[in-house]
């Protein structure tokens, strides 16, 4: 049962850091919009390219 | 049938772009196909590649043009009151923008910062439809304004409380952190909990047995402090509350548990309780969020109203310049272009043109205005541009003078007391003497100490813990069952006043009917030269009357061509006229006539929504008294109460706002359903107030709840789930007092130790929450359908 020695410790500061981490990520605002970045992740993070878009008259 | 490619409407006439030469892109309007060359210019193309892929999240309209340059946003007291420096110091206001759709909506406006100049930051919100911007030092709000709406949006400035909103986000953080913390604890005391339930040896149950109250003492003081909070204020206000029973559990627990250590005794209820703690805080955030939400959607609307307007600069020459309606003054000015809402109350000085009263009086036909004419505050103008001498602003106007009398009946209502309250009180009474009665039969028989243990864990183990987790879950689970069906309630307490229900009071037009004009009876009398359909097309196709929108709407599906008519003219309150084709043609009231000939006839009427009959037979079945109160006169309103099979005296009519709030509050247990500023006062006398679909800002204000689908089926499934949710409450009302029973006997008997409360507790909230997923027969019925 020695082994309980290293384990607890290690089980408590693992534990601790996961808590230490939520509470940082919750107070940073992470969790503030829990909808929109689940459609965010789809999108490319691509710049626009500025082809030179074909010329139209003004549609008005 | 081909559908527009901005906006995924029916493209009647399809437009197509000069660059599309294959024509593959058809659009409905010019509004849609300007935003397409628009997007096309900025190379923003990929646009119409996410949208064809993403699921439509939203439903949206074609895009209107609009003139507005916004050069409001950069007036000093504007700014003042609608922007803000954020967190991070920078420069921020927030927009809600009609015409959020999908996936691709998002893509666009996030990229704003690429494509205008001194914007830092862009981030849509797609839940709330609501942009946030930040900008950079030489950023200018109206600049952002004009690309949204260059991009098919219309923005709409939000006016934000912003110490009232930094204080709710951190208030929503910190309470997730309080569940985290919780939850995290309570795992980790189970797993020594476990190790002590399971015999481990001296030496170790005395150090795990520390662990367990170490990391119990986080959750009973940071975690439960709301608990606290609300028990200590009900104390206070000599009200009742379930968190009494709940602290004095939490504390004594908790004493208990620290003295056991002191004394080397491995027993606690820490495990049972921490994990109270945790699935009750969990319970009320998700209800707090769901309520959030309904209120979010019904707030958005309350600045509508706010579109720019044009005040005049100078009256000689004729010159204008663009305000927010905020900052309107007394003789004041204004033009009011057509389709427009009033934004004052005041005195026509040039112009004629027909205004839209309905919700503001409830009359179903357009009114005629000319120079010398009173307007009001919220009639919307019709047909021909108007200028106005604004008489009475804000507050003063007759909107406004409504507006007061909403807050005087928020005020009038009485509070109730839930049931859950109510069930406590009795709760608590009952608990304190029979632990009295424990302690002294224990004392007479055995030693003082060991009576004083078993009462104290009496007083622990009867913690109504599944009564206070099923409440919220149900009303969480009812809450979003109603908006998956359109129905958004403001709050629980709204469900529990509505089962009670008795007397229902409607209003007519826009609630029974449709709210607009649409042609019932029409009569083709003779061949025309051209078809019936196209002649009226093109006639009426820019006419705003509402006659006129009723002819188009009735002849949109037969997919008219276009003419090109000569000497086209809009006779004011008569009607219209032009050649096509070599044909003078005319429509007025009569009908449609062909060179001075008749030619058809035509008659227009707000007719019953087809679904009211059965809606409302549904509702008496019910045993609910259903009556009609209406501002319209009294043929129109006697019609259609024969026609929906109402008795005379149920359906009145010629009512004034106050009249309608005084038949309500001489009533006891009503349900008022309309969508008007002139239901709005009644909606917030009445118990339970419904804004219906399409209703006008200021009764969503008014209301406890709020329909996004038309037609009063919805309200018909209101009262069954509620009544239904009521039921399932009083179950698990039931059901967790049978727990509670069972547990004081447990501890008459001497049973009671950690390990049975700790096996008690979670099979009294799984039965619990069982109950509450099965719902009821009906509530089955009504999730399915």
């Amino acid at each position: 049962m020695e082994v309980i020695t290293i384990l607890l410790p290690l089980a408590l500061l693992l534990g601790g850091f996961f808590i230490l981490a939520f509470v940082w990520s919750a107070k940073k605002g992470q969790y503030d919009d829990l909808e929109t970045p689940r459609f965010r992740m789809l999108l490319d993070d691509q710049k626009i390219t500025k082809k030179s878009p074909t010329s139209i008259k003004d549609g008005k | 049938m081909q559908t527009c490619t901005h906006c995924d409407e029916i493209a009647v006439q399809a437009l197509y772009s000069e660059i599309d030469l294959e024509k593959t892109q058809p659009f409905c309007c010019q509004g849609c196909l300007t935003v397409f060359h628009v997007l096309h210019q900025k190379g923003l193309d990929s646009y119409y590649e996410i949208k064809k892929n993403a699921a439509v999240y939203k439903r949206r309209s074609p895009v209107e043009l609009t003139s507005s340059q916004f050069n409001y946003l950069e007036d000093v007291d504007f700014l003042a009151e609608y922007s803000y420096v954020n967190l991070n110091q920078e420069w921020t206001m927030e927009f809600y923008l009609e015409g959020i759709h999908c996936l691709a909506c998002l893509w666009l406006i996030e990229k704003i910062p690429e494509f205008v100049e001194g914007v830092k930051t862009s981030k849509l919100d797609l839940e709330r439809s609501v942009v946030t911007v930040t900008l950079k030092n030489n950023g200018k709000f109206s600049r952002v304004a004009q690309e949204l709406t260059h991009l098919g949006y219309r923005p709409h400035p939000l006016k934000k409380n912003q110490d009232a909103a930094n204080f709710r986000i951190k208030e929503e953080r910190s309470a997730l952190i309080r569940i985290g913390v919780a939850g995290a604890a309570a795992g980790n005391i189970m797993i020594y909990a476990v190790s002590l339930y399971g015999g481990a040896t001296p030496e170790f149950a005395q150090l795990f047995n520390l662990l367990t109250v170490l990391f119990a003492i986080p959750v009973l003081t940071y975690s439960a402090f709301p608990f606290y909070q609300t028990a200590w204020n009900a104390i206070k206000n000599r009200t009742l509350s379930i968190d009494i029973p709940i602290s004095i559990a939490l504390i004594i627990g908790a004493f208990m548990g620290i003295h056991n250590l002191i004394v080397g005794v491995p027993e606690n209820y820490f495990d049972s309780l921490t994990a109270l703690v945790f699935l009750l805080l969990l319970s009320r955030y998700f209800l707090q969020k769901i309520q959030e939400k309904g209120l979010s959607a019904s707030d958005l609307h309350f600045f509508y109203q706010s579109e720019s307007v044009l005040v005049s600069v100078d009256d000689a020459r004729d010159s204008f310049k663009e305000i927010h309606p905020r900052f309107i003054k007394v003789n004041d000015s204004l033009k009011i272009r057509p389709g427009e809402f009033i934004p004052a109350d005041g005195i026509v000085l040039r112009g004629c043109s027909n205004l839209n009263n309905s919700l503001l009086t409830g009359e179903s036909y357009p009114i005629k205005v000319e120079a010398g004419d009173h307007v009001f505050n919220g009639t919307q103008n019709i047909d021909h541009e108007l200028i106005i001498k604004a008489e009475k602003v804000h507050h003063d106007t007759r909107l406004g003078g409504i507006l007061k009398n909403i807050e005087n009946g928020w005020a009038h209502r009485s509070k109730i007391v839930d049931l859950a309250s109510k069930v406590s009180k009795y709760f608590t009474a009952a608990v304190f003497v029979l632990a009295t009665i424990l302690f002294f039969y224990l004392n007479a028989i055995g030693s003082t100490e060991h009576a004083l243990e078993q009462a104290i864990t009496l007083l622990i183990v009867t913690c109504p813990c599944a009564l206070a987790l099923a409440i919220p879950l149900t009303f969480t689970r009812a809450l979003s069952k109603a908006s998956e069906h359109g129905i958004i309630i403001k709050s629980d307490e709204v469900i529990e006043k509505l089962a009670k229900v008795e007397n229902i009071f409607l209003d007519k037009t826009g609630t029974i009917t449709f709210g607009k004009l649409q042609v019932t009876d029409l009569k083709e009398l003779k061949g025309t030269a051209i078809n019936l359909a196209d002649i009226i097309f093109n006639l009426e196709k820019n006419s705003h009357h509402p006659v006129a929108k009723a002819l188009m709407e009735h002849f949109k599906s037969q997919r008219p061509r276009a003419y090109e008519v000569l000497n086209h003219k809009e006779i004011f309150g008569k009607g219209v006229s032009g050649m096509i084709d070599g044909h003078y043609y005319e429509i007025n009231k009569v009908g449609v006539f062909e060179n001075d000939q008749l030619v058809a006839t035509f008659s227009v009427q707000d007719i019953v929504r087809p679904d009211s009959i059965s809606a409302l037979a549904s509702l008496r079945s019910q045993g609910l008294t259903v009556k009609v109160l209406s501002g319209d006169n009294a043929a129109v309103v006697e019609a259609m109460a024969k026609l929906i099979g109402m008795k005379s005296d149920h359906a009145l009519f010629e009512l004034s706002p106050e009249q309608k709030s005084q038949m309500i509050e001489s009533t006891p247990h009503t349900m008022m359903v309309g969508d008007g500023a002139n239901d709005a006062i009644a909606l917030s006398y009445a118990d339970v107030g419904v804004a219906v679909f399409g209703a006008m800002d200021i009764s969503l204000r008014a209301a406890d709840v709020y329909l996004t689908t038309p037609g009063l089926v919805p309200v018909e499934k209101l009262v069954t789930l509620s009544k239904e949710t009521m039921k399932v409450i009083r179950r698990n009302l039931v059901l967790s007092l049978i727990y509670n029973s069972l547990s004081v006997t447990a501890a008459f008997l001497g049973l009671i130790d950690p390990l049975v409360a700790a096996i008690i507790m979670p099979v009294s909230s799984l039965t619990v929450l069982f109950s509450t997923l099965i719902g009821t027969k009906k509530l089955r019925h009504l999730w399915k359908s």
